[in-house]
């Protein structure tokens, strides 16, 4: 099975999709979105089988050999990605009422991009697939269809676009220096031409640029209003899950070019004034989609600051602390869907819906980090990490981290203190098709319980490949001479080091 | 590698190129951070994406190379790399799609709310939707003002 | 002056020291690894279009081509999503002067021409898909520009994007069951510089060019819709 599908199948889909709707019966188009997505899942989990943990599917598009074309590199970490966010839509999209074609049409664009930036293995390539999902979320953002949603979706969309600016700035300032735009040639590259002040700069621009989706610290001011106007599901889709894998990239950044600079510095210092900053923010807010959207600020943060740990533990540690948070944020978006609004509406919500709250609770203390639940887990991998770098800056951070859990026990035991209460006056009881996301995306956390050791371990194997910049430079140069113009290409192209070279010897 | 230049020999098209890139980039974004108006800032992120673009297309330049097309039976001299014009290409037709959704956004905000000035904006949201600003955070009135509210959208 | 303005004042200022030392520091000429060098030497053999732009576009680089039609395309939904359809019952602006009308009628068919043109010779000379495209859109949108009245038929825009966009991605599908390479350039290179040549590069390009025609005059079509029903 080629990786190549997972991007082509949605777009087929999202092509074709306003066309079905209108010249085929109404029921064939309400089910194409889902159906593809189910058949993309299929193909994830088929590549997720084929694919051993120390190798990967490193796909040359047009037959072009390594630098001269794009690569798609299909190793476990991406499939987990592309897998989280297909099935997470499919989740979102299952519980909302079908048959709106243009918001179809952009979800099933955003998958299709969103799987593309996951596989990608070129820089440029990874710009375009990242305005794929960035058009697609300011086009959904907007989908509530009210004056401040659109407000709002303008002003994220002018952030965005000016980080995306720089984004393709630090793309040009890579190309300047090295004359290559491919991930693994880069990573051959990068000790002896980009770990100088060009290259750091060149990192700094790209990290803002991707940091808009990412909810990084400086460019994360779209998040509070964007995440209160738009639909719960979409407020769900874009920060619980799309926001992981732009972080994906940046991790694939440091560890393939940046290993061995102060880049990780960077990220780990917006990463603190993240985690800092929206949980203080989420103390002061008083509603409660807004103290969601602060919370997933701080949760991102965390996340960014797993990624800044060099080595495997924190690559553990960062795609744990993801995976957790993409199945606890569209829980808790979801049930705001009845419960949104200033959080004094919540008063009594326990009388009213016992099962609403109880999800609310145990997604909230997992999102804490109370040891039974895997939010405990994930924080721990952290902590562990973090420790264990010896590095001053990094044990500053631990400090941090737990400062930050406390205000978050604070501000969420505040609201499911009221949630309890007697009021006159009930809350809004949550409909059923509210309920059942969040109810299967709780159930999803509660498996990750019970097979925790299982998932332990196979993070632990997956976490020390992709640490390890080799494997992706071995996994991705086969290609180079297995194909066609083998002489020409090697004349021209000088790759120092290159592991192509080193096996034509050995043949 | 004796093909890396001197900037004598490259000429003046580079430093003035290179120029024009920073100033654009610079113009564009001191526009984006200055100004309230939306358009404006539509405008700066118009020049930015210029001085990106412009930028790119310098990355690819040769001193005395020919464009990258074959001609007839001619010898093939120096081209310019081919590279950056496909990623300029691509990078231009991308902002077009954006700067598209923007407008067609700014056309709803405005019928919205009669105003593109971003801070008349933010205070006519904030009364819209019964929030108060502080300090530039919306922040939800408390429960009882909410409850009239919501009693007053079910009355009419 | 708020802290917004200083901040970002601050910014732009270490923004620029920022490029200024880094611009300084870049290597003028052809860069060590020379990709692009390799590309412009192979392509005509490889590929065989004598505009190597195109064939960076098409072969080299063909699904930044894709992924830069879905972002138009992804584009032209969400702004079909926030304008909504036309209101046929609000009137719509007065219609144009004499000139702009008379030369809409003289421009169509030479515009049409133009803009196939190039799009079919964009594997030899400059142009191509996106150039084309834009030309054509020119062709359907100056028609509206002088009689606003006429309606746009936005049914057989979208049902020419749906299908170009189709098209490109079926010719990487075939490529993929036939070469085994997504997008890889089928039938052959042919003979260099004739009109049929470079394998399938002509018809992705006029996908491509059909799919820009059609999304940018939907898009100007919306747009201006929407200011006419003010």
């Amino acid at each position: 099975m080629n990786g190549i599908w997972l991007v082509a199948l949605p777009l087929l889909g999202a092509f074709l999709l306003p066309i079905i709707y209108r010249h085929l019966p109404k029921k064939v188009g309400k089910w194409t979105g889902p159906f593809i997505l189910l058949i993309n899942l299929g193909i994830a989990l088929e590549l997720w089988r084929s694919i051993p943990v120390d190798s990967a599917q490193s796909i040359a598009m047009g037959g072009f050999p390594a630098p001269l074309g794009i690569i798609f590199y299909v190793d476990r970490l991406a499939l987990l990605f592309v897998m989280l966010v297909v099935l997470g839509t499919l989740i979102l999209w299952l519980g909302s009422e079908l048959g709106r074609i243009r918001e179809e049409t952009l979800l099933l664009l955003l998958v299709g991009g969103s799987c593309g930036l996951a596989l990608s293995g070129d820089l440029f390539n990874i710009y375009v697939f990242y305005e794929i999902v960035a058009v697609a979320s300011y086009g959904l953002a907007a989908s509530g269809k009210t004056g401040a949603g659109y407000a709002a979706s303008l002003r994220f969309l002018i952030l965005s676009a000016l980080g995306s600016a720089l984004l393709l700035l630090g793309i040009a300032l890579i190309y300047a220096v090295t004359g290559t735009l491919n991930l693994a040639h880069l990573a051959t590259l990068a000790p002896y031409m980009l770990n100088d002040i060009v290259g750091l700069s060149a990192f700094a621009l790209m990290l803002i640029g991707l940091g808009v989706k990412a909810e990084l610290f400086p460019v994360n001011t779209w998040v509070p209003e964007v995440y209160i106007t738009a639909p719960a599901r979409i407020s769900a889709l874009l920060g619980g899950i799309v926001s992981k894998l732009t972080l994906l990239i940046v991790l694939r950044f440091l560890v393939l070019i940046y290993a061995d600079t102060d880049a990780p510095l960077l990220l780990l210092s917006l990463g603190v004034l993240g985690v800092l900053t929206g949980e203080l923010a989420a103390l002061r807010a008083t509603d409660l989609r807004q103290v969601l959207a602060f919370s997933s600020i701080g949760q991102l943060g965390l996340v960014a600051i797993a990624f800044s740990i060099p080595g495997p533990d924190g690559v553990i540690a960062g795609v744990v602390l993801a995976l957790h948070h993409a199945l606890v944020k569209p829980a808790l978006f979801m049930l705001t869907e009845a419960w949104g609004g200033h959080f004094k509406r919540l008063v009594g919500a326990a009388h009213v819906s016992l099962w609403g709250t109880l999800l609310f609770i145990v997604l909230v203390l997992s999102l804490v980090g109370i040891p039974p639940l895997p939010g405990f887990w994930a924080k721990l991998l952290l902590l562990k990490g973090a420790f264990a770098t010896e590095n001053v800056w990094y044990h500053t951070a631990i400090a941090v981290v737990l400062i930050a859990t406390v205000i978050e026990t604070a501000y969420f035991m505040r609201i499911v203190r009221l949630m309890f209460q007697q009021q006159s006056e009930p809350p809004i009881k949550p409909r059923l098709h509210e309920l059942i996301p969040a109810s299967t995306f709780a159930a999803l956390l509660a498996l990750s319980i019970v097979y925790v050791g299982t998932i332990t371990k196979n993070m632990n194997e997956i976490a020390v490949k992709v640490a390890d910049k080799k494997i992706y430079i071995s996994n991705t140069f086969p290609v180079w001479h297995r194909d066609f113009k083998k002489n020409a290409l090697t004349e021209n192209v000088k790759i120092p080091n290159s592991p192509s070279s080193k096996e034509e010897t050995q043949e | 590698m004796e093909s890396i230049m001197t900037i004598e020999e490259t000429g003046w098209i580079y430093i003035l190129s290179y120029c024009g890139a920073i100033g654009l980039i610079l113009i564009g974004t001191v526009a984006m951070v200055i100004y309230h108006h939306l358009i404006r800032i539509i405008l700066g992120l118009i020049l930015l994406e210029a001085g990106v673009n412009l930028f790119l297309i310098t990355v690819g330049y040769r001193a005395n190379a020919v464009a990258p097309i074959l001609m007839g039976d001619q010898v093939p001299v120096a081209m310019v790399d081919p590279i950056p014009q496909a990623l300029v290409l691509t990078a231009i037709v991308i902002g077009v799609g954006v700067q598209a959704l923007a407008l067609a956004l700014v056309i709803k905000t405005y019928k919205a709310y009669g105003t593109l000035d971003t801070k008349e904006l933010a205070e006519k949201i904030a009364q819209e939707s019964g929030t108060h600003l502080i300090d530039g955070i919306p922040v939800s009135l408390p429960a009882p003002a909410l409850v009239r509210q919501i009693a007053e959208e079910k009355t009419p | 002056m708020n802290l917004r303005e200083i901040s970002g004042l601050i910014f732009i200022i270490g923004l620029g020291f920022l490029l200024g030392a880094v611009f300084k520091c870049l290597p003028y000429g052809e860069p060590i690894t020379g990709v692009g060098q390799t590309i412009t030497a192979l392509a005509p053999i490889e590929v065989g279009t004598t505009n190597i732009v195109a064939s960076v576009l098409l072969a080299y680089r063909g699904l930044d081509t894709l992924g830069e039609l879905t972002v138009l395309f992804v584009a032209a939904t969400a702004i079909g999503m926030v304008l909504g359809q036309r209101d046929p019952e609000i009137s719509s602006q007065p219609e144009a002067g004499f000139i702009l009308k008379t030369a809409a009628n003289i421009l169509f068919p030479f515009l049409i021409i133009l803009g196939a043109y190039i799009i079919l010779h964009g594997h030899l000379t400059p142009g191509g898909g996106f150039q084309g495209g834009a030309i054509l859109a020119a062709a359907f949108f100056i028609p509206i520009l002088a009689t606003p009245a006429s309606p746009f038929n936005h049914h057989i825009s979208s049902l020419i994007e749906g299908f170009a966009g189709v098209a490109f991605i079926i010719i990487g599908l075939l490529a993929l069951f036939g070469k085994g390479y997504f997008l890889a350039p089928l039938f052959g290179t042919g003979e260099v510089g004739h009109l049929f040549s470079a394998g399938s590069l002509p018809l992705l390009y006029l996908a491509v060019g059909l799919k820009v025609g059609a999304e940018l005059a939907g898009l100007l079509a919306r747009l201006q819709e929407t200011e006419a029903s003010d």
